[in-house]
This record gives C-alpha cells, sequence and structure tokens, in this order.
C-alpha cells in the first residue's frame, strides 16, 4: 500500500525579499515525509518554519524548486487535476469565505468546483452543514458568524469533495477553547472514516491531542517524527524525578551522582532531579528508597519540552 | 456534455455569488437614484455638447454613443470585482480546485454587464427621446437585444484585464477606468472611428463596443437587416476573441502564481 | 496656521501615494483626448480651451470629493476620529487644509490637460490672462475644499448620502458648466447653476483663456470665494455639530 503522502528532497526556495540583500530564502530544504492512508500526522513548527509552503506545494497552488511530492500517487507537478479531486484544503483564520452568501450558498459554489452538481451537490450540502452544525444557521449571511461557526465553515468546504486526503494549515488559529474542543471532536471523526490528515500547528497540544504522528520541523528541515508519546520517550534520556521530603543531605548526594545534570529544591520544598541517562534514573531512584523516601515520581518530559529541546538545540535529533 | 454540465454549474453558482454581492451594495433606491442618476447625468452631459454644436446629426451621434457608452462603463467594473477576490484571500482555495479560474470568474461579476445593460436601455429609450432621439416600435427589440450583445462582450474585455490586476488590486479602479476611457475615444462613441489615425482604427476595430454600437446605430438609421446583423456578428466574434484570450490570460496567471507564490490571502 | 501647514503636509505625502491620485492624473488626459477629439471633428477649434479646462475641473471636483467622503468615515471607521477630536487642534481646520492639499494637486492636471492639446492634437492653447487663471485656479482650490469640507461632513451626519456618492459627479459637471458653458443649460437651470462655485470658475477660466478682455473679474472671483467660503462655514458648523455629539456621546455611533 503506498503512502496517502509522500515527499522525496522536497525543496522551495524564494528570492529574498528587496532589502533583505541577494540571495534566496530556503523554505524547505529537501523534505522527506511519508504520510502512511488513514493517519492523521501533526506537522509541528514555529512560525516560518514551512508549514504553509508544504501545504501549498502538496494542494498544487505552489510549485516544487525541485524534489517531488505526491498525493495517493498522483504527482503535484504533474497530474495536477487527480491531486486537486483527491484532496480537501482547510486553510486557517476566519479568510476565504464569501460573507455576503450564507452557508449553503458557500458550499453549494465551491461543491460546483469540485465537480459536483444537482442533485448529489444538495444533498451533500446538507450532509455538511448537518455535521458542522451550521445546518440552523444555513439561511444567515456569513458575515455575521464567530470565529469558531466560519472555521467549521472552511472545514465544511475543505470536505464538499469527500476526499481521502485533508490537508489543515494551522485549523484552530485564533479559535476560543470551546471552538477548539468541538473542531477537535470533528477531526476524530474523519480520522474513524479513514480520511488522511495533515495538520499544521505551531501548538504542541493540538498535536498531541489529535495527532497518530508529529513530525518537528524548523527552518524547512524535519528534525524527527514519530508517536507523541514515542517522540517524548525517545528523549526518556531527559526523564526526571520529583519526590517530598528529601532531606539536604540526600540532595547533596544525588547532586553528585555522575548522569545527574541539575538537582534542586522547589519553592514548595518538592525536590526535581533532571537525568541524561536510563541508568542515572535508576540511581537516583534506589538512592531516595534507600534514605526512605516514598513520595517520589518519575515524568516523562511532554511533547511541548521535547518540542522546546529540539528546536531550543538542534543538533541533538536530526535523523528523521 | 459533461463539461459543459459542469462548467455551466459552476457559471450558475458563481452569478448567486454575483448577484449577492450586488444585493449587499445596492438596493432599489441606491441603484436608481445612485447609479442610474449619475449615469443619465453623463449621458446629458454630453448630449448638452451636442447642443453646444448646434448640430441636429452631431447631437443624435452623441446622445446614441454616450447611451450605449453606460453599459461599458459598469461592465468594466468587471477588473474591480474581481480583484476583491484577493481581497477576501479566496485566490489559494480557488487554485486548489480541479476548475478553470476563468470560469469562475466568468460567473463571479455578471451583475455588472446585467445591470449596464438595463441603464443604456434606460438611457437609449427613456432619456434619449428628451433630445429627439426617437425610436419606433419595430427598433426596440433591435436594441433589447444589441445592448446586452455589446454589454456581455465588452464584459470578455475586462475579464481580460482583471486578470492582470488580479493579485495588485492597488492598480484595479485605474486599469477599469483607463480602458473605459479608450473606448469612449476610440470606438465611435463621441466620434466616428475615422475620425483616427489606422493604428488606432485597427485596435478599436478589434472591441466588440466599436460593432455593437455600429449595430446599434445601424438600427437607428434603418440600416439593411444585413449591415446590423454583420455588426452584431463582428461583435460577437470580438467577444468570443477576448473571452478566449480571458481563458488564457487566467490559466497562465494560474501558472505564475504557482511558480512565485502570488496567491495569498492577501491583507 | 502652523496647524494648517502641518495637517495640509501630511495629507499632501499621504495624498501623493494614493492610487486615486495616480487615477485622476491618469484619466485626466484621457478625457482631454476626449473632449479635443469631439470639438476637431466638428472644426470648433475655439472651443480647444474648453476641451484643456474641463479635465481640470474635473479631476478638482472628483478628487476633493474622493478624499472628503474617506476623510470623516475613514477616521470614523479606524475609530481615531475620538482621537483626533481628543487633541488640541481645531478639527475643522485639519479637514480644511487635508482637502486643500488634495485639490492642491489635482490642479497639476491642468499642465497635463495642456500637454495634451499640443500634443498629438497640435493645439497650443495660449494663456491670455495669467494673472486671472492663477487667481481663479486658486480660489476655486479653496472653494473646492470648503464645498467638500462641507460634503465629508454630510456623509458623517446622512450615511445614506455615501451611497449617492457616486451621482455628486456628472450632475455637477452639467450644472458647474465646466465643459458647455451654463448659457446652453435651460432657462430654469440656470440661477441653480450659479449657486455651485464651479460655474463661476469654469467661466472665469475659459475667459483667461480667450483674446477677449476679461470683464468684470473682481466681481466673478468675489462670487467664487463667496460660494467657497459659504460652503466653508456649513462644513465647519456640521463638524463642530459631529464633535459636539461626539463628545457627549463618547462616540459616533452610526445613525
Ligand atoms: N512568497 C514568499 N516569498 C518569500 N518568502 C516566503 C514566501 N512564502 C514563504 N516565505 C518564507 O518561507 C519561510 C517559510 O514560510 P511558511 O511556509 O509560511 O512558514 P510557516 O507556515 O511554518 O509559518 C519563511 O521564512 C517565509 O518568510
Ligand atoms: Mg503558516
Amino acid at each position: 500500500m503506498t503512502d496517502a503522502v509522500e515527499t522525496r528532497s522536497l525543496r522551495r526556495t524564494f528570492p529574498a525579499r528587496a532589502g533583505r540583500g541577494g540571495g534566496e530564502i530556503v523554505a524547505l530544504g529537501g523534505v522527506d515525509l511519508s504520510i502512511p492512508s488513514g493517519s492523521v500526522r501533526g506537522l509541528l513548527g514555529p512560525n516560518g518554519a514551512g508549514k504553509t509552503t508544504l501545504c501549498k506545494i502538496l494542494s498544487t497552488v505552489l510549485l516544487p524548486s525541485s524534489g517531488t511530492a505526491s498525493v495517493l500517487g498522483h504527482d503535484v507537478r504533474h497530474e495536477t487535476l487527480a491531486v486537486k479531486r483527491s484532496i480537501g484544503v482547510v486553510f486557517g483564520g476566519d479568510r476565504g469565505l464569501y460573507g455576503r452568501l450564507t452557508p449553503r450558498q458557500n458550499l453549494q459554489l465551491w461543491g460546483a468546483l469540485y465537480d459536483l452538481h444537482g442533485r448529489a451537490l444538495s444533498r451533500r450540502v446538507d450532509e455538511l452543514l448537518e455535521r458542522v452544525g451550521l445546518s440552523g444557521r444555513a439561511r444567515d449571511r456569513v458575515d455575521g458568524f464567530s470565529r469558531g461557526m466560519k472555521q467549521r465553515l472552511h472545514l465544511a468546504r475543505g470536505l464538499i469533495s469527500d476526499p481521502r486526503v485533508l490537508i489543515l494549515d494551522e485549523p484552530t488559529s485564533g479559535m476560543d477553547p470551546v471552538a477548539v474542543r468541538d473542531f477537535r471532536g470533528l477531526i476524530g471523526e474523519l480520522t474513524a472514516e479513514g480520511r488522511t490528515l495533515l495538520l499544521t500547528t505551531h501548538d504542541m497540544a493540538e498535536a498531541e491531542a489529535v495527532c497518530d504522528e508529529v513530525t518537528l520541523i524548523d527552518n524547512g528541515v524535519l528534525l524527527a517524527t514519530d508517536t507523541p508519546a514515542r517522540l517524548a520517550a525517545r528523549l526518556s534520556t531527559l526523564e526526571r524525578v520529583e519526590a517530598d521530603g528529601v532531606a539536604d543531605d540526600v540532595l547533596a548526594g544525588l547532586s553528585a551522582l555522575s548522569g545527574v545534570s541539575k538537582a534542586h529544591r522547589e519553592t514548595g520544598g518538592r525536590v526535581v532531579v533532571h537525568t541524561t541517562t536510563p541508568a542515572a534514573t535508576s540511581e537516583v531512584l534506589a538512592l531516595l528508597v534507600s534514605a526512605g523516601v516514598t513520595a517520589l515520581r518519575t515524568v516523562r518530559p511532554s511533547l511541548e519540552e521535547v518540542y522546546l529541546h529540539v528546536i531550543g538545540d538542534r543538533g541533538m535529533l536530526v535523523s528523521p | 456534455m459533461r463539461y459543459l454540465v459542469r462548467t455551466s454549474t459552476v457559471l450558475r453558482y458563481s452569478a448567486a455569488n454575483a448577484w449577492a454581492d450586488f444585493r449587499a451594495s445596492y438596493t432599489w433606491w441606491s441603484w436608481t437614484f445612485g447609479w442610474l442618476g449619475r449615469m443619465l447625468a453623463q449621458v446629458t452631459f454630453f448630449a448638452f455638447v451636442g447642443i453646444m454644436l448646434g448640430d441636429q446629426a452631431q447631437l443624435r451621434y452623441l446622445v446614441v454613443g454616450n447611451a450605449v457608452m453606460t453599459c461599458v462603463v459598469e461592465t468594466m467594473s468587471v477588473v474591480a470585482s474581481s480583484s476583491s477576490e484577493g481581497r477576501i484571500g479566496t485566490l489559494p482555495l480557488l487554485s486548489a480546485a480541479p476548475v478553470r479560474l476563468a470560469w469562475v470568474f466568468l460567473g463571479r461579476s455578471v451583475q455588472w454587464p446585467v445591470s449596464g445593460s438595463l441603464t443604456a436601455l434606460v438611457s437609449l429609450l427613456a432619456l434619449a427621446p428628451a433630445f429627439g432621439v426617437h425610436w419606433s416600435p419595430t427598433q426596440v427589440p433591435a436594441l433589447v437585444l444589441l445592448v446586452p450583445l455589446t454589454a456581455l462582450s465588452t464584459y470578455a474585455v475586462g475579464l481580460f484585464l482583471s486578470a492582470f490586476v488580479l493579485t495588485a488590486s492597488g492598480a484595479r479602479n485605474l486599469l477599469s477606468n483607463s480602458a473605459y476611457l479608450v473606448m469612449m475615444a476610440i470606438c465611435g462613441v463621441q466620434v466616428p472611428v475615422d475620425f483616427w489615425p489606422s493604428w488606432v482604427r485597427s485596435i478599436a476595430s478589434t472591441l466588440p463596443l466599436t460593432h455593437g454600437l455600429a449595430a446599434i446605430r445601424s438600427v437607428g438609421d434603418r440600416a439593411p437587416v444585413a449591415d446590423v446583423l454583420g455588426q452584431a456578428g463582428l461583435a460577437l466574434a470580438c467577444g468570443v476573441g477576448w473571452l478566449v484570450m480571458a481563458v488564457l490570460a487566467f490559466s497562465l496567471l494560474e501558472q505564475h502564481s504557482r511558480r512565485r507564490d502570488a496567491f495569498d490571502f492577501g491583507g | 496656521m502652523r496647524l494648517f501647514r502641518d495637517a495640509f503636509r501630511f495629507q499632501a505625502a499621504l495624498t501623493l501615494r494614493s492610487p486615486d491620485t495616480v487615477h485622476v492624473l491618469v484619466t485626466a488626459p484621457l478625457y482631454t483626448v476626449v473632449f479635443m477629439a469631439i470639438s476637431r471633428h466638428a472644426h470648433r477649434t475655439d472651443l480647444a480651451a474648453y476641451a484643456v479646462l474641463a479635465p481640470v475641473l474635473m479631476s478638482l471636483w472628483s478628487l476633493a470629493l474622493l478624499t472628503a467622503g474617506d476623510l470623516i468615515s475613514r477616521e470614523r471607521s479606524r475609530g481615531t476620529l475620538e482621537a483626533m477630536v481628543a487633541t488640541p487642534a481645531s478639527f475643522p481646520v485639519v479637514v480644511l487644509a487635508r482637502i486643500t492639499a488634495v485639490t492642491t494637486i489635482s490642479t497639476v492636471s491642468f499642465v497635463e490637460s495642456w500637454l495634451v492639446a499640443w500634443w498629438p492634437f497640435g493645439v497650443v492653447v495660449r494663456v491670455e490672462h495669467p494673472l486671472t487663471l492663477l487667481w481663479c485656479l486658486v480660489l476655486s482650490a479653496l472653494a473646492m475644499a470648503g464645498t467638500a469640507s462641507a460634503m465629508s461632513a454630510l456623509y458623517v451626519l446622512l450615511p445614506t448620502a455615501r451611497t449617492l456618492q457616486n451621482s455628486f459627479t456628472y450632475p455637477f459637471y452639467l450644472l458647474g458648466g465646466i465643459l458647455v458653458p451654463v448659457s446652453y443649460l435651460p432657462e430654469w437651470l440656470r440661477p441653480l447653476s450659479r449657486l455651485v462655485f464651479l460655474s463661476w470658475s469654469s467661466d472665469l477660466l475659459r475667459s483667461a483663456l480667450s483674446p477677449a478682455p476679461v470683464v468684470d473679474e473682481l466681481p466673478r472671483l468675489a462670487a467664487i470665494a463667496v460660494l467657497g467660503a459659504a460652503g466653508c462655514a456649513v462644513g465647519g458648523l456640521m463638524i463642530t455639530r459631529i464633535l459636539r455629539r461626539v463628545r457627549s456621546t463618547g462616540t459616533l455611533a452610526r445613525t
């Protein structure tokens, strides 16, 4: 079975904008990415990492400078029409809708652009309005909608052609928490239907909540790909131990262990020990237990910590 | 066949979009007093030039020419309304859809030639008689056909131009107004096309307005039906020619934008 | 005065960069071409001066109205109107200065128009009474600013008037006799057109380009000045009223 999305040495550069001197901006510097069918892949990276550029290339809006990219086996450069028919695109923000039309009219128009007409079109539009919870507002102008409602309409728009692959570029940017929760619910349903999703975000919690796998990207380079949990585990060397009721001399002993990068007492009295190897963690635990400390736990780093660590120290993890 | 059904569906829903825009910017009241009033005043302005020249034939020429011109003025709004798409931020989404951009934009601004035809017909049938330009009942049906033909074929010219300012919306009013002023000067609106040197005449002959207006003048002069049909056919042919150019221009624009990343959410 | 100068400079810089200005400066010569063609075709070389002057007045009028229409309402939609009101500067003066900057810039189209008559039409329009021309242009620009400030206030007090903005062009070109002198209009329209400062400006500008001596120059200049001042006074009054409303309600809620 081929991957739903596949890129090989995908590179995209832009001429440097005036005023920044000559040269070029490398938005994507040779990206190899494979997304298996039916999975939700998060693309996590800070602003300017190259996420939107990748989405644009996959949705045929932008040409690669070099390298290849394909969607369901169709090359984005040459089999444009086939790619367009198999993907749905949702770019974040509340722009890109016709404010003077109703949600129904918006969807009818986009449906027409995706080859639907007649009975099939109206059935599809009704279904989608129902699904994103806009049936009740189907006759109102989009102008007056809240950001969350607009974003749900965007998602419906992206689904109009019943695409197997959905590209979501920061779909929840600017949404309030309730809207985000509803939105994630919808994403869950979409995966249950076996669609492949590529979702970009700069929000760790979002990636952790909805993605099967997360790819970290920065400066146009993919840094790592794994499940949110394993990505964190790959940094298990960075585990830390937290304990209460530790005497000062024990803390001093902990600090002296090799493999302990840092041990300190927080304001509440709790001691936090950062280790750099699994062996060191065992030693720390053994020492604490022998000192009679029972209130202790080991903590895996959150995806956020991994992210900060990787982006902050690019030398650590370069293999995707 | 399937392609035709699909394209007509795209045109239909795009036109619904156009109609919604039109409804949002005009009420019946503001269209009649704001827009129609302004256009009738423009025709009247040039009619008085005819009165100043003191020649009945000149007066007639100016009244008919400027009455028909009103539909061109409005039709050229397609340039501005197409570029509004960049402001709304739909260009990258349209570009990702499996459809020719030109068909979307063809439906998108169709409110202008429709409303423009109405304005021109009111000018011809209701205002022109005040300056001694009368129509017999048998001439009216011909006008009702020829004015929309002129407006729609000119619409293709506007569509072509709009491809060039789709991503440079700052220039949109400049381009549309300059375009209609050039047409006003050279297409036989104010002075016969013969007035101009030959290179200007050859440009004029590619513009649908030149032929549509000639057909309407032929109707007024009770010229043989063949003459009228000949001119109308030329207007139609020019319109189709410009439409083909517009389709090409939009494809080129899309290709250009795929290379340069010109379609963005705008600001 | 200093406030006037600063506001003038600010708007001049803004206007020079605005697409509307470019627009007017590009369309004015095209109008000249149209008008010159009509007069040439009718073998009326005597109308060349008319063809040169009309586009100038059209630029003056349309650019001033565009700016006026935008000025107050844009400040308002940006929410800066309230801030502006809070500054010690006299707001009517600011508005007047800004519109004057626009009208001054638009007189550049006279040069363009003159050049178009010269090439391609080969007509050298002679300025027979340069001082009259100068005074008339200066006073007209000021009168235009006065009229436009009244318009800008009107747009705020009566937002529906904004939808009619389009219709404030050609009816006034007609009433103002900018191409066809008012004497060609029907008898009953003439008194009305005498209330539009443009009708005095256009007549006097044409006199300035005609070899015949200018008669009644001072009274005619005075008429422009008086009508301009009247517009200015009405505008000032209305702006003051708007400001009072802002101060008492704290905002300019749409009416
Ligand atoms: N059209 C463009 N011209 C020049 N540089 C661009 C263009 N589009 C993106 N870039 C640059 O490419 C890099 C990646 O941008 P983007 O893909 O938008 O990042 P992200 O979506 O991750 O925030 C940034 O440095 C950005 O400035
Ligand atoms: Mg982005």
